[in-house]
């Protein structure tokens, strides 16, 4: 009978009724909704909560990223958080009992002017006084490490060095959305996909209830961590609005090859980033659109500029042909930080959203921490200074050392 | 992306050639009564529309006129009288 049962339930995840009580509700089955979720109820014993998630999981950003995991982050605020998800990654592994494909094979950020070395000469000593391993290296060692790399000088921009952050990586990211579903699921975590919230029940200031399109649940906590379509949510159910532009960002992989790039390598100059997955093909991106939209549309003017941008800085890829081509969203703030908060404007309410294009690099150590805040209602040190209120006290971080070209705020 | 703009001077234009200058948020806060809160609101507050809003343009590689239109954020479309529409 057992077996049997086995053999039927194919599924990572159990397919449940929907109550009409939950201790939590979450609003998103992507990553940091589905890591708050097992977090709660592995490590808080906190096992009557429901993911509810309009499409299926893992649907949104956390399907759509380009895998790329880091913790060599700009501020000191910052750094921490992402560290502690990059340490997670081994011991996720092993405690999800799943195979996150983990592949450390370090990060190379190119420079191409005295300039862009000076702003990572700041970063890496950030990232070093906060134990997270980075060394600045010239166009030599550069070429060392990646012997496909032009360094040429007759390119539009040539590379004069580059911040090398041995510990980061990629890592499969359907893998952690499958993995962290199990795990949750088994704990007793209920997942409803295709159900749709439409609206959030507020009383006397305190969250009350969630209605979806498979009926009302009732629940004294939501969590907020819908990705590019948090700040909507945000303002069409509470009003209140939110500090973030939603963009469309493209991403593409070439035909598979054999390897030839064995480390992730980004450019801000040619605005171009690329990495071999494990599969062969060159993963690269990543084009924004210059104004806010939700149609995550691919565009060919974007094939062009990143054939252009790959073809000068690895010479190797001409010709190669590109295979598949696809876009998600990125819910942008103008400090590049995210806003994680609870309890603030009302009880009960927690909010994991504004992580713009660094949501899956955070996932992990994230969910831990939101979990820690929802079960306990008191906030972690490392989650403070993320709070929304730090815009209208003029508290934003700078994540980035020149303001990026592609945001509104500019 | 593709996305055709209407500039008052110069037609229809490519939204390439124009910056975007965020949501339509009323005249700016007047100066007596400010708040930060006030203030914050004014500078960083979005609605995030998933649906038509009103927003400000820049035809920043033509005339560098500043001026509003309505555009569905959905199928990033240009819509000229969203009040007629419903």
């Amino acid at each position: 009978m057992g077996f049997l049962m086995l053999k039927k339930n194919k599924r990572f995840w159990q397919r449940v009724a929907l109550q009409s009580h939950y201790d939590a509700v979450i609003i998103g089955g992507g990553l940091h909704g589905l890591a708050t979720a097992y977090f709660l109820a592995r490590q808080h014993g906190m096992t009557n909560v429901a993911v509810v998630e309009k499409e299926y999981i893992g649907f949104g950003g956390a399907g759509r990223n380009t895998a790329i995991v880091r913790a060599n982050q700009r501020t000191p605020e910052n750094i921490p958080l992402y560290r502690e998800a990059l340490e997670l990654w081994p011991v996720l592994t092993e405690e999800l009992d799943f195979n996150l494909m983990f592949n450390n094979c370090g990060n190379l950020n190119l420079m191409h002017s005295e300039a862009a070395m000076n702003a990572a000469r700041m970063n890496v000593a950030t990232a070093q006084f906060h134990g997270v391993e980075s060394h600045l290296i010239d166009a030599r060692q550069c070429k060392e490490l990646v012997p496909a790399l032009n360094i040429s000088e007759d390119i539009t921009f040539p590379i004069i060095g580059a911040m090398y952050h041995p510990p980061g990586g990629i890592l499969r990211h359907d893998a952690v959305v499958w993995g962290l579903a199990k795990s949750a699921s088994r704990l007793g975590v209920h997942i409803h996909q295709h159900t749709e919230t439409t609206s959030i029940g507020v009383e006397n200031h305190k969250i009350v209830s969630v209605d979806t399109n498979r009926g009302k649940i009732y629940t004294p906590r939501v969590l907020l961590a819908a990705g590019g379509y948090s700040a909507a949510i945000s303002y069409a159910m509470l009003g209140i609005k939110l500090p973030i532009s939603v963009l469309t960002i493209q991403a593409m992989v070439t035909q598979p090859l054999k390897p030839i790039l064995d480390h992730v390598v980004s450019s801000g100059a040619y605005h171009a980033y690329a990495n071999q997955t494990l599969k062969g093909e060159i993963a690269t991106g990543a084009h924004m659109d210059p104004w806010p939209n939700y149609t995550t549309h691919t565009t060919a003017y974007y094939i062009k500029h990143q054939a252009e941008a790959l073809a000068e800085l690895l010479p190797c890829l001409r010709g190669v042909k590109f295979m598949r081509h696809w876009a998600g969203l990125a819910d942008m703030t103008p400090d590049m930080a995210p806003i994680l908060d609870g309890n603030d404007l009302i009880e009960g309410y927690y909010m994991d959203c504004g992580w713009g294009y660094f949501g899956f690099k955070s996932c992990a150590a994230t969910g831990k921490y939101m979990a820690q805040f929802m079960a306990s209602g008191q906030c972690s040190d490392i989650l403070k200074p993320f709070a929304l209120r730090r815009f209208a006290q003029h508290r934003l971080m700078g994540e980035t050392a020149a303001l990026v070209n592609y945001s509104p705020d500019n | 992306m593709s996305l055709i703009i209407r500039c008052p001077i110069c037609g229809k234009r490519s939204a390439y050639e124009f910056r975007y200058g965020g949501e339509d948020k009323g005249p700016r806060p007047d100066e007596d009564s400010l708040t930060p809160e006030s203030w914050c609101d004014y500078v960083h507050m979005n609605q995030c529309v998933a649906g038509i809003q009103k927003e400000w343009w820049c035809h920043r590689d033509g005339c560098g006129l500043w001026f509003t239109i309505h555009r569905d954020t959905i199928n990033n479309l240009e819509v000229q009288h969203p009040e007629a529409q419903s």
